[in-house]
């Protein structure tokens, strides 16, 4: 089942569903890839509160897609990890490094915004 | 040692280690218990019962030759009654019926000797005492037939040593009890998460940590940052005397686990001893947070979220 994105103002909000499989996830980088350039978004927030188990390739692609936006000139954030997934995570050496995680869709953009806000002034 | 009332004996002893028919078809396979060690040892019954009086005289005398043993048997009531419970033990060993009903009495035996803190060490020396004194009797009775008298002995010390595997057992089963026992009430240790401002939690940890409370701590953790929307989390390990390799390593996790989950942890109250326990180790805490104190810590937290607390220039008269 392919991840929807929603387009709300400059931001682009990826919802992960629980049965995403690896095909699904490369689909989902090459759609974000394509419409962060064709909407000029600044940033994207990829939900994964309905993932219940995170595999080694799942995390290396949600790298790739924080790698892939930064290079694009936009920021994505990481946001609902839950605690049982978190720790499996951490046990698999899957720390997710240098891309920003969130609580949730509300904190999401509250960070992006704080982001983009010390982007823009300093 | 007004325990050892038949009416307590011949009731079961709480929880006792439970052996089942599998189990103990496999201990008899293991010693090559078969049907000719039964024949033999219902054939020696006789001489058992003609010897018995004898047998569990010198047997006593043995134990009261012995300080640590002596001290079990002081009121004479009591001695006359293990006596007879001693003879009763003696003549089951060649009666035959080896079976869950005869493992299920050795349980309570060890049981009891357990409770009352005889040591293994004099246990396992009765048993020896046991087998040396029935082996000089057998040879007495069956003076014409030493074979004969070897091949019972040998098929006693077969169900001899199926006794004492049992008795063994009730011990290490108490000693494991004890430890499950000490292990429920460690984990029992509250461990509070106190939200101290919005956003903002602090965990006290006290006491020991091993990997097992580790693990509910960070279930724990984890689960409050999401309920309470936490940003920052102090955990504050001042009462924590020592951690080791593991402890540290899943602390490490721990603080992984929360900034993936958008929350940032602070160390607080590192000691000095563990300071240089997780540098002797090798740990690496160079991407987490830590700070000497509580103080620091909350004033850490209060920066990383954006507080600022300031002192007013005339504090409010105490009411009280």
């Amino acid at each position: 089942m392919r991840a929807p994105i929603l387009k709300q103002g400059k931001i682009l909000i990826a919802t992960v569903q629980g049965s995403l499989t690896d095909a699904d996830l490369v689909q989902l980088r090459e759609e974000l890839a394509n419409d962060v350039r064709r909407y000029r978004s600044s940033g994207v927030i990829i939900d994964v509160t309905l993932l219940d188990v995170m595999d080694s390739f799942a995390a290396r692609t949600l790298r790739g897609i924080n790698a892939m936006v930064r290079l694009l000139g936009a920021t994505s954030i990481i946001v609902g990890i839950q605690p049982d997934v978190a720790f499996a995570m951490v046990q698999l050496g899957l720390t997710l490094e240098g891309s920003p995680t969130a609580l949730d869709l509300q904190d999401g953009l509250l960070l992006l915004q704080r982001i983009q806000g010390t982007a823009a002034h300093g | 040692m007004d325990q050892q009332s038949p009416a307590m004996s011949d009731s079961p002893y709480g929880d006792v280690l439970e052996i089942g028919e599998e189990e103990l078809a496999q201990r008899k396979a293991f010693l090559q218990f078969g049907d000719a060690d039964v024949a033999a040892l219902t054939g020696i019954n006789d001489v058992a019962r003609r010897y018995a009086g004898t047998v569990i005289e010198d047997f006593y005398a043995h134990l009261l030759a012995f300080e640590d043993t002596r001290a079990f048997f002081a009121d004479p009531q009591v001695l006359q009654h293990v006596k007879n419970m001693q003879k009763e033990y003696f003549l089951r060993l060649t009666q035959g019926n080896y079976d869950l009903a005869y493992t299920q009495n050795r349980l309570k035996v060890g049981t009891i000797h357990e409770r009352l803190g005889l040591p293994i060490k004099s246990y396992l020396g009765m048993y020896n005492f046991y087998l040396r004194n029935v082996a000089a009797k057998l040879i007495e009775a069956y003076d014409k037939q030493p074979a004969q008298a070897w091949s019972s002995f040998l098929s006693l010390m077969k169900l001899t040593f199926l006794d004492m595997g049992l008795a063994i057992d009730t011990y290490v089963y108490a000693r494991e009890r004890t430890v499950r026992e000490q292990q429920e009430a460690i984990q029992d240790l509250p461990t509070p998460v106190l939200p101290f401002r919005e956003g903002l939690l602090i965990v006290p940890i006290i006491g020991m940590i091993d990997a097992q409370r580790a693990r509910q701590l960070t279930q724990q953790l984890l689960s409050s940052i999401r309920a309470n929307r936490a940003k920052v989390v102090i955990i504050d390990i001042t009462g924590v005397q020592t951690v080791d390799t593991r402890v540290a390593n899943h602390m490490v996790q721990t603080v992984e686990a929360a900034r993936l989950m958008g929350a940032t942890v602070i160390i607080a109250g590192v000691s000095p001893e563990i300071a240089q326990t997780m540098v002797t180790l090798g740990i690496d805490l160079g991407r987490i947070a830590t700070v000497g104190d509580l103080q620091n810590g909350v004033e850490m937290a209060e920066q990383l979220s954006g507080y600022k607390v300031t002192r007013t220039e005339n504090p409010p008269p105490h009411s009280s």
